[in-house]
This record gives C-alpha cells, sequence and structure tokens, in this order.
C-alpha cells in the first residue's frame, strides 16, 4: 500500500512537470496593465480613471485589531484624494492597492508580513511610491528593503511614524540609526508628521503646567512606545520633573495591579503610558485607575497610541480624565483646506461621523506622493528627489518642506503642534502646544 | 547537627540545589518585606486573587490528568470561550450594568455562573466523547496532539464569534475596601474571587470524597483495569470528570471576566499557567494544583510588584516557564506528589 | 522476509533517485514558468509565486528536520521554534549592525566596507547557525530527556515559550545589547555569490540583483535536498534504527544495549541542527529577526506539517509541508479574495486567514482520528499504529510510579 501510494504520487508529479513545460511553452504577454500585488495581503488594484494605469500607489498599514479604526480611515484618506484627482498624477494615472501589514492573530503588524510586503512592492516595478507604515517598528523593517529596490528604490511617506532614530540620529538612538535603514546611502523616506521629541516635549511641558512634579513611565519596549516614553523622560527631566521609574508593561499579562502597586509604592502623582492601546491597553488602564485611584488624582499621560475613541469605548468609566496627545489641530478646530477635507470626508467615506485625527495625515501624505509622482520623470529615483523637494504651502497640515532627513522643517501650523485630549465620553480639546526647541533638544537626549 | 549532617550526605545533588534556590527566594521575600511591608502584603493579596484563579482552572488540568494520564491542552481555551460566553450573557442577555440594583446584580451574576458552568460542562464533555474517545487505545501522544489540535479549534471559535479586541463588563463589585489597615486594603473585587471559588472548592472536595461518582473517579485514576473489573463503568467516570473540569472552567472564566478584559487569546496563556502551577503542587492532586497555583500567583505579583531586586513583569513568564521546568527536571512529582494515588 | 524488505528498499531507493530528479528539474524550471502558470484560466491564481515558493521550502525544511526529532525518535517536541529562533539570531549577530562596536568583513556580500557590525560570509554563518542550534538542543536536551514523553513535551513547550521572552528581554543583558529587543534584528545581510560569482555573472548579493527570489528559491531547494538526503540516510543508519528501536519499546530498547540517553540527544541534535540552518536562511531571506516571529504556533503549524504528511515519513512530510506552507502564505488567503468575488452574500467579509490556525486544529484532530499515519505514511509507523507499540498506553493498569525513566538504564 506503501509502495503504490508512492508511485502514484510520482507519477502525479510527472504528469504535473509536463503540464508545467506544456504550460511554459505558451509564453507570457508582457506589458499592458501593472500586475497586482499579492491579493494575501493587498485589495484588488483600485482605479477608476481612463485606461489602463501606469503605475501603483500601496498604503502600507495595519488594518486588523485595535489601531483598525484610525487606518481604515488613512485609507480612505488616500481614496479620497485619488478619486479627488481623478486618479492622476501629472500625466500619470495611478492605481491604488491597500495593503495590510497585520495579522488577524496578532490583531496587531507582524513583522513577518512587514517584510513580506516590502519584498512585494520592491519587486513589482510599477509600485513607485508606498504611503505608509502606520506602525514604526514596521518601517523599520520596510525601509531598508525599499530603499535597495531596483531602480534607486522606492519613495516612502509615513503619516503617522513618529519614532525618532528612524530619520535621524542622536544619544537615544543606536549608533547605526538612522543610516541602517539607509544601506544604499540614499534616503528614500519621509514623514508628514512631527517626530516623537516633538509629541513628549510636548506631553512634558504640559504634565509640568497641570503641576505634575514625580512621574512614573511605563512602555511596551516596541520602537514607537519604547521611543516616545525615552522622549518623555528626557523632555520631563529637563523641565525638573522627577522621573519616579521607568519600566515596561508586558501586553500579554493578566492584570497589571502589582505593577501599579509598585507605582503607587514610589509616590508618583502622574503615570506616563508610552506604548498603543492595542498591547493590552485597556486594563492597564483600568488596573491603574483601580490601584492609584481616578485619573484626577494621580494623572494618566497617554502619547497618538491612545488617542482614539476606541480607548475610550474598551477601558470604559476608567478612562475618565486620562490625557491623550496627538500631533495636528484639533479635530473640532480645522481651518481652510482641512476643514473643507474634514467636511467632504466625513460626508463621502465616515457616514457623515467625526473624522479621526489621522484621517488628515494620510490625505496629507497622499497629496505629497501625487504631486511628487506628477512631476516627476516617471523613474523610481525621480519620484524620490520630487518627495524631499516637495513644499507644502497652506495644505491640509499648514506650511512645511522636508529636510534632507526626511522630517517636516520649515514648518508652520499643524505639523508640529500637539494636540492634549481629555477623555470624557469623548475626545475632548485641553490645549495645543507647540513644544519649545529647548524641550524638543532635550528630549532628543542633546 | 549531627542529624542535619547525615541528611545532608544523604541528599543529591539536585536537592541541595533545589534547596539552595529555594532558599535564596526565601531571602529575597524577607529583604523585601522589611523594606516596604504595606506594598509586600498589598502585593501578597494580589496574588492570593490571581492564585486562586489559577488554581481554578489548575484542577481542570489535574484532574482530567488524574484520570486519563492525558494533559488536556484545549482546558485554557474552554476556560476562556466560557469567559467570552458569560460576557454576552451578562451583557447582552441579561443587559447588567452598573446603575442596577445590588439584588439584581447579585441574582444575574449567579445565573449566570450556573448557566456557564453547566453550559461548558457539557460542552467539555462532548469534545472529550468526539476527539479523545476514540483514542482510548492510541499511543499516547495521539490524545496528546489530538488536544492540541483542539485548543486551536475553540480558541477559533473564540475569535470568530468575538474578534481580536478584548472583551470586558462593567465593573459590577466595588472597588472598596472590606478591611484597610494603614494602607493595606482588600477590596470587595478581590473579596468576591474567594467568595465564589471557597464554595465550589467545598462541594468539589466533597463530591470527590464522598459521593460514589467522586469515590468511582478515585478507583479509576488509581487503577482502570481494576476498577473495571469491580463494575465501575469507566466511559462514564471519564465523561464525569470532563463535565467536572468543564464547569470549573466554566466558573473561573466567569471570575475571571468580573476582573479582568478576556480575549479569546487569553485561555492559552492562562492554560499554561495553570497547567504549571499542576504539575508544581504534583499532577493528578487536587490540593497540590490549588497550592501550586496559589504559589505561582505569589511568585508572579511579586516579581511584578515588589521594589528590590525583582526583574519585573517582562521575565514574569520566562519565570513561571523555567519553575515548570525546574521543578520537572529536580521534582517531577511535584510538591504533593506522593499523596497522588497512582504516586510511587 | 529480509529479502522481500531489501527488494522494497532498493525499489524504494529507485523511486527516491526519480522522486529526486523530478524535484530538481522542477525547482530548476520553476521561476520561469510561473509567470506564465499563473495566467492561467481557473487554476492561474492559485500558483504561488517564487517568494512564496521559498517561505514554503523553508517551512518544510524545518519541518523534516522535527520529523528527524517527532517522526524518527517519538520525541513529541513541541519549542521547535526555539531553534528555528536561535538560528535566525545567529544570522544576526553574524551577518548583520547588531554589534557596531566591533567591525570584521569576511566574505559578506552587498556590505559596504565602512559598515560596522560582524558581516561573516551569510554561507559560513548558515553552517555555524546550524551548529550553535546544535549545541542548544544539546544543553535542552541534557537535563530534558529523561522525562516521559508528555512531559518532555511540556518542557520543550516551555523553552518555546521562554526563548521568544528571553530575545524579547535581552536587548539589556547586564549592559550589553544582545538581540535588540522588540526592534529584532534588521537588516540582516544577504547571500550571494559575491565578487567571484559577479565574475561569471553570478549575482554578487542575492538582495540587490533583479532575481532575488529565484537565487533563494534555488538556494532553499538545495538546503531542502541536502535535508531530505540526511534525512533519508540518517534513517537507515545504525543511528537512525536505535531512535525508531527507542520510539518502539524503550524499555527493549534500553535491554538491547541502546544508550537512551545519547541516542535521543543526538534526535534532538541533528533535528535541531536543520531547524538553525533554515532559521538563518529565512533570516536572511526576509532580511531580520524579530521576537514576534517565534510563538508557539509556529510549533504547532510545524508539528502540522509532520501530522498531516505521516509521522517519520520524509516525503509524506515533504508533501504536508508543502500544503500547509502553501495555505500559510497564499493558499488561504486567495481562497478568501476567491470567496469575496463570489458574492455569496452570507460569506461577505470572511476571511480563512484569520482562522488558518483553527484550520490546522481541525486537520490535526481530522488526521489523528481517521488517518494517523498521515498523507503517505511510512511503512513501519503504520505497522505501529495497527499493531499498537509497547508504549504506556492511553489509559493504563500498572503505572511505572515515576514520571522519569531515570531508573532504566543510561549511558
Amino acid at each position: 500500500m506503501a509502495l503504490k501510494t508512492k508511485g502514484m504520487f510520482l507519477v502525479g508529479l510527472l504528469i504535473a512537470l509536463l503540464a508545467l513545460v506544456a504550460a511554459g511553452c505558451g509564453g507570457s504577454d508582457g506589458g499592458g496593465a501593472p500586475e497586482a500585488l499579492p491579493s494575501s495581503s493587498c485589495t484588488a488594484i483600485e482605479y477608476e480613471g481612463d485606461g489602463d494605469p501606469d503605475y501603483l500607489v500601496v498604503s502600507d498599514l495595519p488594518l486588523q485589531g485595535a489601531s483598525r479604526t484610525q487606518t481604515i480611515q488613512i485609507a480612505n484618506a488616500i481614496r479620497y484624494e485619488l478619486k479627488k484627482a481623478n486618479f492622476k498624477a501629472g500625466d500619470y494615472n495611478i492605481g491604488y492597492q491597500s495593503c495590510d501589514d497585520a495579522t488577524a492573530q496578532a490583531g496587531k503588524w507582524d513583522s513577518g508580513k512587514c517584510s513580506q510586503n516590502a519584498n512585494a512592492y520592491a519587486a513589482n516595478d510599477k509600485v513607485i511610491g508606498i504611503i505608509g507604515t502606520f506602525n514604526s517598528g514596521c518601517a523599520g523593517i520596510i525601509i531598508p528593503v525599499v530603499n535597495q529596490a531596483p531602480d534607486g528604490g522606492i519613495a516612502m511617506v509615513s503619516p503617522a511614524n513618529t519614532y525618532v532614530c528612524l530619520t535621524q540620529g542622536g544619544p537615544g538612538c543606536d549608533t547605526t540609526e538612522p543610516d541602517k535603514y539607509y544601506p544604499s546611502g540614499t534616503r528614500n523616506y519621509a514623514r508628514v508628521v512631527a517626530n516623537d521629541a516633538y509629541q513628549g516635549g510636548a506631553d512634558a511641558e504640559f504634565a509640568k503646567s497641570i503641576g505634575v512634579k514625580n512621574v512614573y513611565i511605563l512602555n511596551d519596549k516596541e520602537a514607537y512606545g519604547l521611543g516616545v516614553a525615552t522622549n518623555f523622560r528626557g523632555a520631563a527631566e529637563s523641565l525638573g520633573i522627577k522621573i519616579a521609574g521607568f519600566e515596561a508593561w508586558d501586553p500579554k499579562a493578566s492584570s497589571y495591579e502589582a505593577l501599579f502597586g509598585k507605582v503607587k509604592a514610589s509616590g508618583a502623582d502622574a503615570v506616563f503610558l508610552g506604548g498603543l492601546i492595542d498591547e493590552n491597553g485597556a486594563q492597564v488602564i483600568k488596573d491603574k485607575v483601580a490601584v492609584l485611584g481616578p485619573n484626577t488624582g494621580v494623572k494618566l499621560l497617554t502619547p497618538d497610541g491612545f488617542a482614539l475613541q476606541g480607548t475610550i469605548d474598551d477601558a470604559g468609566p476608567a478612562s475618565a480624565g486620562m490625557y491623550m496627545s496627538v500631533a495636528g489641530q484639533p479635530i473640532d478646530q480645522f481651518t481652510g483646506e482641512a476643514k473643507d477635507f474634514a467636511t467632504n470626508f466625513a460626508k463621502d467615506f465616515n457616514g457623515g461621523k467625526q473624522i479621526d485625527p489621522y484621517a488628515i495625515y494620510g490625505a496629507q501624505a497622499a497629496q505629497v506622493m501625487l504631486t511628487a509622482i506628477g512631476a516627476s520623470d516617471g523613474s523610481r529615483a525621480d519620484v524620490i528627489k520630487q518627495v524631499f523637494a516637495t513644499k507644502v504651502e497652506e495644505g491640509l497640515l499648514g506650511s512645511f518642506a522636508f529636510s534632507a532627513n526626511g522630517d517636516p522643517q520649515e514648518a508652520s501650523g499643524a505639523v508640529t503642534a500637539i494636540v492634549i485630549y481629555k477623555a470624557t465620553d469623548k475626545l475632548e480639546t485641553v490645549k495645543v502646544i507647540s513644544p519649545n526647541q529647548a524641550t524638543v533638544d532635550a528630549a532628543l537626549g542633546k | 547537627m549531627n542529624g542535619i549532617f547525615t541528611k545532608l550526605r544523604e541528599a543529591s545533588v539536585s536537592d541541595l540545589i533545589g534547596l539552595a534556590l529555594v532558599g535564596l527566594v526565601v531571602v529575597w521575600l524577607v529583604v523585601n518585606f522589611v523594606k516596604d511591608p504595606t506594598a509586600f502584603v498589598n502585593t501578597g493579596l494580589i496574588g492570593l486573587t490571581n492564585g486562586t484563579i489559577f488554581g481554578i482552572v489548575a484542577l481542570g488540568y489535574t484532574l482530567v490528568y488524574g484520570i486519563l494520564q492525558l494533559i488536556n491542552f484545549a482546558h485554557g481555551d474552554v476556560f476562556a470561550l466560557s469567559g467570552l460566553v458569560a460576557s454576552t450573557v451578562i451583557v447582552s442577555i441579561l443587559g447588567l450594568d452598573e446603575g442596577a440594583s445590588v439584588m439584581f446584580i447579585i441574582g444575574g451574576l449567579v445565573v449566570t455562573l450556573l448557566v456557564i458552568m453547566v453550559g461548558f460542562a457539557l460542552f467539555n464533555a462532548s469534545i472529550e466523547r468526539v476527539a479523545y474517545k476514540p483514542l482510548r487505545k492510541a499511543p499516547r501522544l495521539a490524545p496528546l496532539i489530538t488536544a492540541i489540535g483542539v485548543s486551536f479549534i475553540v480558541q477559533n471559535i473564540g475569535l470568530a464569534v468575538y474578534g481580536v479586541n478584548y472583551r470586558t463588563v462593567p465593573n459590577f463589585i466595588p472597588r472598596t475596601d472590606v478591611i484597610s489597615i494603614g494602607d493595606i486594603s482588600y477590596s470587595w473585587s478581590k473579596a468576591s474571587v474567594l467568595i465564589i471559588v471557597i464554595p465550589l472548592l467545598v462541594v468539589l472536595s466533597w463530591f470527590v470524597r464522598s459521593t460514589k461518582q467522586g469515590k468511582a473517579m478515585r478507583a479509576v485514576a488509581q487503577d482502570t483495569e481494576a476498577s473495571a473489573m469491580m463494575g465501575i463503568d469507566v466511559n462514564r467516570t471519564i465523561s464525569v470528570t470532563f463535565l467536572l473540569a468543564g464547569a470549573l472552567a466554566g466558573a473561573a472564566g466567569v471570575i475571571y471576566l468580573l476582573q479582568f478584559n478576556m480575549r479569546y487569546d487569553t485561555g492559552f496563556e492562562l492554560g499554561l499557567i495553570a497547567f504549571t502551577a499542576a504539575v508544581l503542587g504534583g499532577i493528578g492532586n487536587l490540593t497540590g494544583a490549588v497550592l501550586g497555583a496559589l504559589i505561582i500567583g505569589f511568585v508572579q505579583a511579586f516579581n511584578e510588584g515588589l521594589g528590590w531586586l525583582a526583574p519585573g513583569s517582562d521575565w514574569t513568564r520566562t519565570m513561571v516557564f523555567g519553575i515548570l521546568i525546574l521543578i520537572l527536571v529536580f521534582r517531577p512529582e511535584g510538591i504533593l506528589g506522593e499523596q497522588t494515588p497512582e504516586g510511587a | 522476509m529480509t529479502n522481500l524488505g531489501t527488494r522494497a528498499r532498493s525499489a524504494v531507493g529507485n523511486r527516491n533517485a526519480v522522486a529526486v530528479v523530478v524535484l530538481v528539474v522542477l525547482a530548476l524550471i520553476y521561476p520561469t514558468i510561473v509567470e506564465s502558470l499563473s495566467s492561467l484560466p481557473l487554476i492561474g491564481d492559485f500558483v504561488p509565486s517564487t517568494d512564496s515558493m521559498v517561505v514554503m521550502v523553508v517551512f518544510s525544511t524545518m519541518a523534516i528536520g522535527l520529523n528527524m526529532v517527532v517522526g524518527y525518535a517519538g520525541l513529541l517536541d513541541l519549542g521547535y521554534v526555539a531553534f528555528y529562533a536561535v538560528g535566525a539570531y545567529t544570522a544576526g549577530w553574524f551577518a548583520s549592525q547588531q554589534f557596531d562596536q566591533w567591525s570584521f568583513q569576511f566574505g559578506s556580500v552587498g556590505v559596504g566596507a565602512s559598515v560596522p557590525g560582524i558581516h561573516i560570509s551569510m554561507w559560513v554563518v548558515l553552517l555555524v547557525a546550524g551548529l550553535l542550534t546544535m549545541v542548544a538542543g544539546i544543553l535542552i536536551g541534557l537535563p530534558t530527556l529523561r522525562l516521559r514523553g508528555d512531559y518532555l513535551a511540556i518542557v520543550t513547550l516551555g523553552f518555546g515559550e521562554i526563548v521568544p521572552q528571553f530575545v524579547r528581554n535581552a536587548d539589556n543583558v547586564g549592559g550589553f545589547d544582545l538581540t535588540h529587543g522588540t526592534f529584532g534584528i534588521s537588516p540582516i545581510d544577504s547571500l550571494g555569490f559575491g565578487a567571484i560569482g559577479a565574475a561569471i555573472g553570478l549575482p554578487e548579493s542575492f538582495r540587490q540583483s533583479s532575481q532575488r527570489a529565484e537565487w533563494y528559491f534555488w538556494i532553499a531547494v538545495l538546503i531542502l535536498l541536502i535535508t531530505v538526503f540526511c534525512s533519508v540516510r540518517l534513517r537507515d543508519s545504525r543511528l537512525g534504527r536505535a531512535w525508531i528501536a527507542i520510539r518502539e519499546d524503550e524499555t527493549a530498547a534500553a535491554a538491547m544495549g541502546i544508550p537512551l540517553m545519547r541516542t535521543k540527544t543526538w534526535a534532538y541534535a541533528i533535528g535541531a541542527f536543520f531547524g538553525g540552518v533554515a532559521g538563518a536562511f529565512y533570516a536572511s531571506f526576509k532580511g531580520g529577526a524579530f521576537p514576534a516571529d517565534f510563538y508557539f504556533n509556529i510549533s504547532v503549524f510545524l508539528l502540522c506539517m509532520v501530522i498531516l504528511g505521516g509521522i517519520g515519513s520524509v516525503w509524506g512530510v515533504l508533501l504536508g509541508g508543502m500544503i500547509l506552507g502553501y495555505l500559510n502564505v497564499e493558499g488561504l488567503a486567495t481562497i478568501g479574495s476567491k470567496i469575496q468575488q463570489s458574492g455569496i452574500p452570507k460569506l461577505d467579509g470572511f476571511d480563512p486567514t484569520k482562522y488558518q490556525f483553527g484550520i490546522y486544529g481541525i486537520i490535526i484532530v481530522l488526521m489523528m482520528l481517521f488517518r494517523p499515519t498521515g498523507l503517505i505514511p511510512e511503512r513501519r509507523h503504520k505497522i505501529e499504529m495497527a499493531e499498537g507499540v509497547h508504549d504506556t498506553p492511553f489509559y493504563d493498569a500498572q503505572h511505572e510510579g515515576t514520571l522519569t525513566d531515570r531508573d532504566s538504564s543510561d549511558d
């Protein structure tokens, strides 16, 4: 029986081989419409213009898990901008694919997925621009791969990565950062969001303004969470706030009461959480309140990883009074182009509901990318050049240009401002802070 | 004095290493207690609460292992699924919220507890019927591998129905203190765990010791063939064991849900911890499972909550599994191992 | 009987040779025909890309390594992912910028001369990774292999859980950054033929060539073939027969003079070796090693390949590995998108990739219940399944008393 099965297996293999060779003789027809990226990660090509798209723009975002509420809006904002531009960038027809870097099991970004996506982008010569990523850890994987992609690397514009060391080195970074992300020696990555030195600085200035004297800093050890926690520590120390402790929380633990017992014993009057709501954040917030009391007493400060409606929904009453910060203008105080965008986008894509702060960053990133492609000669290398040459005047996020590192500079308006929200039953704007340069430098460890 | 030396000489190297490790832990605990007694006691109370929850899950592992020598991998996932279903019962079906009257809340929770316990007892027993029973005569690794498969299936039922996000219920049980001495406090929400678990343990112990079915279970655990010859229905006894284990998993699910957030994979992590607890106490031994679970609960809480030389929550899992490996290598019969019916 | 066995074996040998030739030819031409294949009607969308094939082959290699532990020696290892991790991190240590305090280059490709860190030729690193993982296997095995079957499974699972947490936390071991924490080690160097290869028209560094996936695929197949070869040869060797003897009846094997501990440790070490090589290769292909890659599900995924294919059967495990590997990297997603396009309203939003481990769970349970010998059963294992082995049965009248066999013979 065993032999028979084996024999059948071999015969099957041979038949398969013959079929393959026969099919191989058929040859392939090159040219024409671009080949789509694999459906295991990406949507089918979305294109509503004339003829076939010349190039593909992809977005790389975690579309599963708690961040989904934000990332789906970023993807929709890109769709909105493409529709507005009639799927054209200059003379080129642009198709769009939305790729997912999260797995359903993890409910958050996955390194294997990121690397797989990156290699798929690099291998597809029609992919001319990447909008993403959402998580800095994933960016650290994708940038070096697409940096070495054939034809000079692929341009990448992130609407959300705030980890400092992706673009610039400094005392808080490894000595090999950021150069290790750019093995070809040419920069191909820019972001339309201020890095965490601004957010950490703003959070520290805000903490000082509400009378925090002694803060306990927790982080999730991921690139983003640890990064922003480190920036906050630097800035807080420079403002004379004492650091009661700096420690990690394990997202897989069931309870953090013991951890907060330690915080209580340290006598801290505020807790800072560097991390994401996806990392069991709701339980962290609940246990904070259970052990240290309501957020009106011992304050709870969080960065943009927590700044979404989902935090309030998941953590329930325990979230009341916690502070969350996000880069940009308050969603209820937009002016000019941003206001039009918010109104129209909410109507077309969000069922009239208030948009997420990140939608506008997605739209800005898409605009930068489309403008750069339109101005380029159609080669990957030139698109990168054009991205870095972009100057945004009175755009969705105010006015800014990109530094040689790829960070926004010469900025005015939303791009360097940080909004502090307070959680009630929704996000309530408390204050808009543009941190002092001295605080930002301190956050960077300078 | 001489006696001690003789004893020491008789002890093997591994015993000495084990003793040295225990000694170090004791020193560490004493120093921490002296440095900050309040934090120490508060942390200990957290460990007691968590340990109790681990214990009730660990009992499920130990019951099944005692009878079948099967590590029922799926047990942790049955526990997690029961908690998720309980969240539906509490929030969507009964519609309980914090504003409801005290009687209504207590009544609702008791009803939930009973419904979930019965439901998951049946669920667990049907898993045994479908997946394990056909493999009674197979090599012993076969059912273990099957149990891993079942574990993934149960986990994915949770994923399919409840998605990847954490589920939670309102805080029904107030965080107000039962007792507080200085800064030491013991809240009702912690006390509620003991209030539910202790009666369960009493009933379980009575069942196993005093009822006919319980005696049958112990007999089968001791010697399956002999008990079959004495007229005990072995299949029925195994079914009853899985019913009991399922009911305990259901109870643990409800208790856990009232304290913490849960999602589909909560059971995997907690199941491994509970299993470690069962092995630590001496697998197959009911008292041992609870004792082991309390120890693991304290280890976890002290590691995360103490100020002096505690590795912190990053290392909790490493410590728990480290304990598992050390126990299996140095003292595979567990702390109370010798008292198990099937022990040496 | 002996005669029949020899004849059967030589027949199998011939068939093996044919199979190898077929496989090699298939592998050589696959990247060139994959494009025309995927334009075929109906099945075209289901044809895996060369990139996916690399992942499938790598996981099949690991499954064959695991098969030596589980299939040959009958030691249930639920922590095989730990070996994958050791292999991947070895690649990180010796072929990336992780240790930038030192600068050392030896035969590395695609790395600028001024780039800091240890960069040893990836070819050497593959071997080093295998050897280091082997050492890790021995270290884990020595204290634990005395344990009885299911206890061994749990201890290996424990190691499988500890290793990822260790690499996650070991960014500060007494101030020394060993693993770079959750950031992982990236980028890891590429494989390549270097300047010598470039002189004869081969790519200097795969990652920078336009044929990255193709070359990685061909090398993956080469590693797979070596693994299969070693696996088959080992099975028929003295050591392999000792493993099978232990699997079938440990006490009798010991009585016949087989040193239990040494034989088991070898199974563990050799299985680990291939896990390490495959892990290092995969890390180079992905360009990084991250702690989140090494979780329990991967161990079960590999075990599922072994069970589906046939415990102990090399060709079976290869088949199981390719099937499940395909489902994992592409198949389920493709099926999912087909379901979406089919427009059946009830299935709208159904994504099979979400339930991949549930699907593997179902495969495991069904296989154990209805075809425990796998798709391509191994002859001996089949007999064992039919006739039973002198293993401690599922429920047993006389317990051995202690959970270990430390009292049975040891070397």
